[in-house]
């Protein structure tokens, strides 16, 4: 039982709701405001911004568009606009559901006012576009890390256990990929051997907490810090000698024939590596158990209540074992997806993508679809605050790189109280 | 003492065997020199005696230099004592021992606190970090006399962790915001500010283009015990972190606050209807856990280090993370976090000396310290491995379910 | 089926909970297991069911020995287990609940759910058990909710149905349907094995009574047996079915409730507009189906729910939405439903529970530090006047039986100088001794002079407490009365007939 249920007994949900959504809305406010004052009439009246669609990488290029030039005022005054009225939907009517969606609308439309006014001309920054299909496709290649951790989180925790290792299963997946990509030049067989590596510390947590029922964050979180230790170990003993089999390079793009021709979607959807044609099967896949097997029934009934599990005869224990192994999996083979958009192995450069993965999962309300939503809030935010600086914003690079974290800090805060996780969550399953 | 696994210090003891064990599995098969002496093992007749040997030679140094590298080394301190002469070097080993666990028994200390109260205080490397920076900024940029300037500096090294403490804490307690996600983003957070702090403001050290931050004055350093000449590093921060033990002992035994921390760790419910207030519980929890990790970072900084660079911490297995493990080896107790710790130090000690003598790196020891963890949290596997006759021992559980 | 269990022994360490335990049920019969909490009836039924194995003795169905290796073979071979506590998955639908373990296929192993939603329907259509297979469970009223997990049961075509304690969350009323139910059910064939420490129920559905205690089987009764004979099988000893208490002499209104609302975590409000007073020197027994917002109130009372309008007064005091703090402090003594959970703290000592509403209060505390002598001292007092039985006040409170961990509660409040004591479902699961115990002490505190509110979902409780009773149905009060009122009107107040409503 944790301390949040305190709280949260004391003060009626409807009261909390209005209280929180008041709160949301007035951000929501505050940033439209700043849109309009900082990035609209912060604009001089003839400046114009630049957005291009055309990717940076030529080959199998999709239809050229061409460029679109925007008076950046009016534009940016158009989105903060916007902005300002979902944020006094939100304040004045609060609606009960899709708080959230609207939140992020408004961050989404506020990022694309900072970019216009960014590469304004005349303007202090090099640059004069904004691309935008290579922002998407850019921001694609964290989406799909994230997906496949948010993914695991949602097979380990619909079953009742509490996966805080995917940042373990991400390195190990990436550490073993690069190797057997390195040396095999086939990205198809260090996936599997990503896998394995993954499946295998999700057996090693299952291990410890279904059947020793040792605290599954405390299990996890000493996975990650040995894992993590143990890699930038090999790292030296095996890396440096032979720096040959760190040479992963970057999975190939694979265009599916006619659609990758399509402007944006093309390049977006249809002309990427097979890492992220797995990522959309996979999430299919699990959706499809999930919710309409035989099998996925069990799942959820374990997460949920396992004793009445138990007394129609399933077996909780094995439930528990097979799923967070084949989540475990599922983020091995991110690990090595990672690796395969980074072309390397580097200690510790999944910098944390493991534990926004989980945030990513509780936003998406332990449903594969909510987490790609969530997933891809979150990772164009990363990817745009990693890139931002190229647009010479006047803001310290250093600062930007926090900019992810707080991210996630604000939505893990913003949303309690009216998530519900399977209610066996995280508790040890004691038989008599 | 029976040979129960109800007893702790058995199973510790045990546990670190077996990770010693492991960890010795681990240096065979990832050594070129050992595993090519066993490639070649049905070459010759005495092949796999050379292959063992081999093996014992290099995972023995291994061990033996971590050894001397963090306690003592026999023939030195047989030398001191009869010649009387060289007491500076043996007695470097315990002093580096003893200057890395400084800082290492307040941090776990702050840790263990937030586990007895059934909280997830991951936080405890951006905390330190906080605290180091507030702390060095008043130590380098100001100058006093030093009986003002030292405890300022270590005061405002405090409330840097209790600052960085408070996020999750009122996060957590108006929110119900989860404190594992919040924390370690709070981590990433302070790096990043950290970086910011000795690059692009006043702080940085004048005339260097680096991520190094200016030297905190004398007026604010903690001096080593036996002086700057003898080379040992050992300073007065040991009472400090003496001090911190002995406040943690009386504070969860004896003072009515830590009291309500730990019923509200065992039964949170039962805290609430006994007329606790599980909000402000939550948040001077954290206040308390990061102000006492803000003081260890600062006390890294006026005892050893003298400046905060970009690698603060950082470099030495996350000093939050080792907190952690710490505290669980020392079961959230203070005086078993105080040996947890001096073990611990001397296993970071003494790996450094040990990838410095054979090359190891010294993660190896991070990754020993892992497992021992590992099996201590699960008393119940080590009973199984060593057939132990079963007490009643618990796992480790700290209470805590899932996302709230 | 014809079920016999011959010689059951299952014992936990040196506890034998099941000692040599052999009975015979019928097809066609209702046959009881009587005996009181802590008997072994439910460990009976969890070796019946297949989720413990016996350590001696054998199962043997219509003649033939079986073993289960778990509770889905039970399943299979026939026997249904309808369970105390529902086991039934909250946020899945009936349906769902229903095939769990045995649902219908199509290709690629999903769920056929029309199949499964036309069996249901069948099934509920030929036992009379009306439920809407789409609902979800969490959403439906408890009585509902047990006809699922008997649904559950029959669809799987059981042959014997096990209902463990199935009337502690009904109205009269609804024990009656339910009874209703289990003759149709044995006029048909099955076999039904109902356990119970309830004398009336058992008298009243029994064909065969078997009576527990300490886990060895001490005789059995026919339904004609008196309930003291009953009772004194039960607990092996002459039993004092009602409480001695002084004469009814109300004083000043010490509590008052007026007008309250609460809502729950849902925002329905579960407390829909109650008023009620407490007189010095009355006990006001609060009876109800559990699951009508008398935990809510209760709650609400001692500060731990959020009262949303409406006033509290206390000797005067207005308590409204203090803190518990304020409120234990004004004077208030609770006794919660949960004690493992709200009580107590089970990994602290005895000592440490017994002061855990007032530990800083002097001589517990001083400056900020505690004062752990007089803690011992205090805890040593209440342990012998109390008669708690452990062996040692440093104990964790886990090692005390249910029983003493209750008395450490009432050792607790009633000791601490309060001037009114709210007590919810007081001797839940406790063993008779214990429950002659807890009465005693709450009229203790009401002949002297104290008011007291004592919320119970026994009837037998509310009338032998209760100098008034008044009835909570779906958030209101239906009415107060007094003792003399009939069971089967306070049974249809229970259902939401008001008192002015009632046929004379």
């Amino acid at each position: 039982m944790t301390i949040a249920e305190a709280p949260t007994n004391s003060v009626p949900k409807i009261a909390i709701h209005n209280t929180r959504t008041k709160v949301i809305g007035g951000i929501m406010i505050v940033l439209a405001l700043f849109v309009i004052f900082v990035f609209a009439f912060g604009s001089s009246p003839g400046a114009h911004s630049q957005l291009t669609f055309d990717p940076v990488n030529t080959t199998n290029a999709p239809i050229r568009l061409g460029t679109l030039t925007v008076l950046t005022r009016w534009c940016n005054l158009i989105l903060g606009l916007a902005m300002l009225g979902l944020g006094i939907e939100v304040f004045w009517r609060q609606p009960r559901r899709g708080v959230m969606a609207r939140f992020g609308s408004v961050a989404v439309l506020m990022l694309l006012a900072l970019l216009f006014w960014a590469v304004r001309t005349p303007g202090p920054s090099q640059i004069s576009y904004v691309n935008l299909t290579s922002i998407l496709v850019g921001s694609s290649e964290v989406v799909m890390v994230l997906i496949y951790g948010a993914l695991s989180g949602v097979m380990c925790e619909r079953s009742g256990v509490v996966n805080i290792a995917i940042e373990g299963q991400f390195i190990a997946g990436a550490f073993i990929g690069t190797i057997v990509a390195s040396e095999t030049s086939n990205f198809f067989f260090a996936a599997i051997v990503g896998a394995i590596a993954g499946g295998l510390i999700g057996l090693l947590l299952a291990f410890f907490a279904v059947r020793y029922l040792v605290d599954q964050i405390i299990v996890g979180i000493v996975i990650v810090t040995g894992i993590s230790f143990f890699s930038a170990y090999l790292n030296q003993q095996v890396f440096t000698p032979y720096p040959n089999l760190n040479t992963g390079n970057i999975a190939p793009s694979l265009p599916i024939p006619l659609l990758y021709k399509i402007p944006i979607i093309g390049p977006l959807f249809f002309n990427q590596s097979g890492f992220f044609y797995c990522m959309i099967i996979f999430v299919c896949l699990v959706s499809f158990a999930l919710f309409k097997t035989r099998y996925g029934l069990h799942v959820r009934a374990v997460g949920e209540h396992p004793d009445a599990a138990a007394t129609v005869g399933i077996n909780v224990a094995r439930v528990r074992y097979i799923n967070v192994a084949l989540g475990g999996a599922v983020a091995g083979i991110g690990g090595v997806a990672f690796m395969a958009s980074q072309g390397q192995f580097l200690p510790d450069y999944t910098s944390g993508f493991g534990y926004i993965a989980l945030a990513a999962m509780i936003f998406g309300r332990w449903r594969p679809s909510g987490a790609v939503v969530a997933s891809i809030i979150f990772g164009m935010g990363v990817y745009l605050a990693a890139n931002l600086q190229e647009f010479s914003v006047p803001i310290s690079g250093e600062i930007l790189q926090m900019f992810p974290y707080l991210i996630t800090i604000a939505v893990v805060a913003g949303l309690i109280g009216r998530v519900r996780p399977p209610a066996a969550d995280g508790m040890p399953y004691i038989r008599d | 003492m029976s040979l129960t696994s109800q007893n702790p210090v058995i199973v510790t003891i045990l546990a670190l065997v077996l990770g010693f064990v492991v960890g010795a599995f681990i240096i065979i098969f990832t050594t070129a020199t050992i595993l090519d002496a066993f490639r070649g093992f049905f070459n010759s007749w005495g092949a796999p005696g050379h292959a063992f040997k081999i093996t014992f030679d290099y995972v023995g140094a291994a061990y033996r230099d971590m050894f001397t590298g963090s306690v003592i080394d026999p023939a030195g301190f047989w030398h001191s004592l009869t010649t009387g002469k060289g007491w500076d070097n043996t007695l470097t080993p315990i002093s580096e021992t003893l200057t890395y666990a400084t800082p290492l028994v307040i941090v776990s200390i702050a840790v263990g606190i937030s586990f007895q109260t059934g909280l997830f205080n991951i936080g405890g490397n951006g905390q330190a970090v906080l605290g180091g920076i507030a702390g060095a900024v008043i130590g380098s940029m100001i100058k006093l006399p030093m009986i003002i300037h030292l405890p300022l500096t270590l005061i405002a090294g405090i409330l840097g962790g209790a600052l960085a403490g408070a996020l999750p804490g009122v996060l957590k307690a108006y929110t119900g915001a989860h404190e594992v996600i919040v924390t370690i983003m709070e981590n990433y957070v302070i790096y990043a500010f950290l970086l910011y702090v000795v690059l692009s403001t006043p702080y940085q050290q004048p005339g260097q283009a680096n991520d190094i931050g200016r030297s905190v004055h004398s007026s604010a350093q903690l001096p080593p015990i036996f002086g700057e000449a003898s080379g040992l590093r050992v300073s007065y921060g040991i009472f400090i972190a003496a001090g911190v033990v002995v406040f943690a002992w009386w504070f969860l035994e004896r003072s009515s606050l830590g009291f309500d921390f730990r019923v509200t760790g065992a039964s949170p419910s039962a805290a609430k209807a006994s007329g606790i207030s599980p909000r402000a519980v939550v948040i001077l929890v954290f206040l308390i856990s990061g102000g006492l990790a803000g003081l260890a970072g600062i006390v890294q900084v006026v005892s050893t280090t003298h400046y905060v660079d970009g690698t603060f911490l950082i470099g030495d297995a996350g000093i939050g993370f080792t907190a952690i493990t710490v505290a669980l080896l020392g079961r959230n107790k203070p005086v078993g976090i105080l040996w947890a710790a001096l073990l611990f130090g001397a296993l970071g000690v003494g790996g450094r000396a040990m990838q410095a003598a054979t090359g190891i790196p010294f993660d190896l020891a991070t990754v020993i310290q892992s497992i021992v963890v590992l099996f201590v949290a699960t008393p119940v596997l080590v009973k199984e491995i060593f057939r132990l006759r079963a007490g009643k021992t618990q796992a480790l559980q700290l209470g805590t379910q899932g996302w709230g | 089926m014809r079920l016999e269990l011959r010689g059951i022994t299952k014992r936990f360490g040196s506890l034998t909970a099941n000692d040599n335990i052999s009975i015979t049920v019928e097809p066609g019969q209702i046959h009881s297991l009587l005996g009181e909490n802590g008997a072994g009836k439910s460990t009976l039924m969890n070796v019946l069911f297949g989720l413990l194995h016996p350590d001696e003795g054998e199962i043997v169905i219509d003649g033939e020995v079986i073993k289960f290796a778990d509770s889905g073979e039970a399943v299979r071979r026939g026997i249904g287990m309808v369970h105390q506590h529902f086991m039934l998955v909250p946020v899945f639908s009936v349906t769902e609940n229903v095939v769990l373990g045995f649902e219908p296929t199509k290709s690629l192993n999903r769920i056929d759910y029309k199949k499964a939603t036309d069996d249901i329907r069948r099934v509920s259509k030929e036992f009379n058990l009306e439920v809407d297979p789409d609902a979800i469970v969490e959403n439906l009223s408890v009585g509902i909710q047990q006809r699922v997990e008997i649904l559950k049961a029959l669809s799987h075509d059981a042959e014997l149905l096990i209902l463990d304690e199935p009337t502690a969350v009904l109205t009269p009323q609804e024990i009656e349907a339910l009874m209703a139910i289990m003759r149709s059910l044995a006029a048909s064939g099955k076999s039904i094995l109902f356990i119970t420490h309830k004398l009336k129920e058992v008298r009243a559905i029994a064909d065969v009574i078997t009576i527990i205690r300490h886990g060895k089987v001490v005789g059995t009764a026919e339904p004609t047996a008196s309930e003291s004979e009953l009772a004194s099988l039960m607990v092996g000893r002459e039993v004092e079915l009602s409480v001695q208490k002084d004469a009814y002499a109300p004083g000043q209104i010490v509590f008052e409730i007026r007008d309250l609302v609460v809502r729950d975590d849902r925002g329905l409000a579960v407390v829909d507009g109650v008023s009620l007073d407490v007189y010095a020197g009355e006990i006001l027994a609060l009876a109800g189906v559990q699951g009508n917002g008398q935990t809510e109130l209760v709650e609400a009372i001692a500060g731990m729910r959020r009262i949303e309008s409406g006033t509290i007064t206390m000797n005067g005091r207005d308590i409204t939405n203090e803190t518990p703090r304020n409120i234990l402090d004004a004077g208030l003594g609770h006794i919660p439903e949960d004690r493992q959970r709200d009580g107590l703290v089970m990994t602290l000592s005895v000592a440490d529970n017994l002061v855990l509403n007032t530990p800083r209060r002097a001589p517990f505390a001083s400056h900020g530090t505690r004062n752990l002598g007089a803690v011992a001292q205090h805890a040593e007092q209440l342990v012998k006047d109390f008669d708690i039985r452990t062996t040692s006040v440093k104990e964790p409170v886990s090692s005390l039986s249910g029983g003493n961990q209750q008395k450490v509660i009432v050792a607790r409040e009633l000791s601490r100088n309060i001037d009114f004591l709210v007590a919810s479902q007081p001797t839940r699961g406790l063993d008779v001794g214990s429950i002659e115990y807890v009465h005693r002490q709450i009229v203790i505190h009401r002949n002297r002079g104290n008011g007291s509110l004592v919320v119970s979902s026994e009837l037998d409780e509310v009338y032998a407490l209760g100098d008034r009773i008044a009835v909570m149905y779906a958030g209101k009060i239906s009415g107060i009365v007094d003792p003399s009122t009939s069971r089967e009107d306070i049974g249809l107040m229970m259902a939401g007939t008001t008192v002015g409503a009632l046929s004379d």
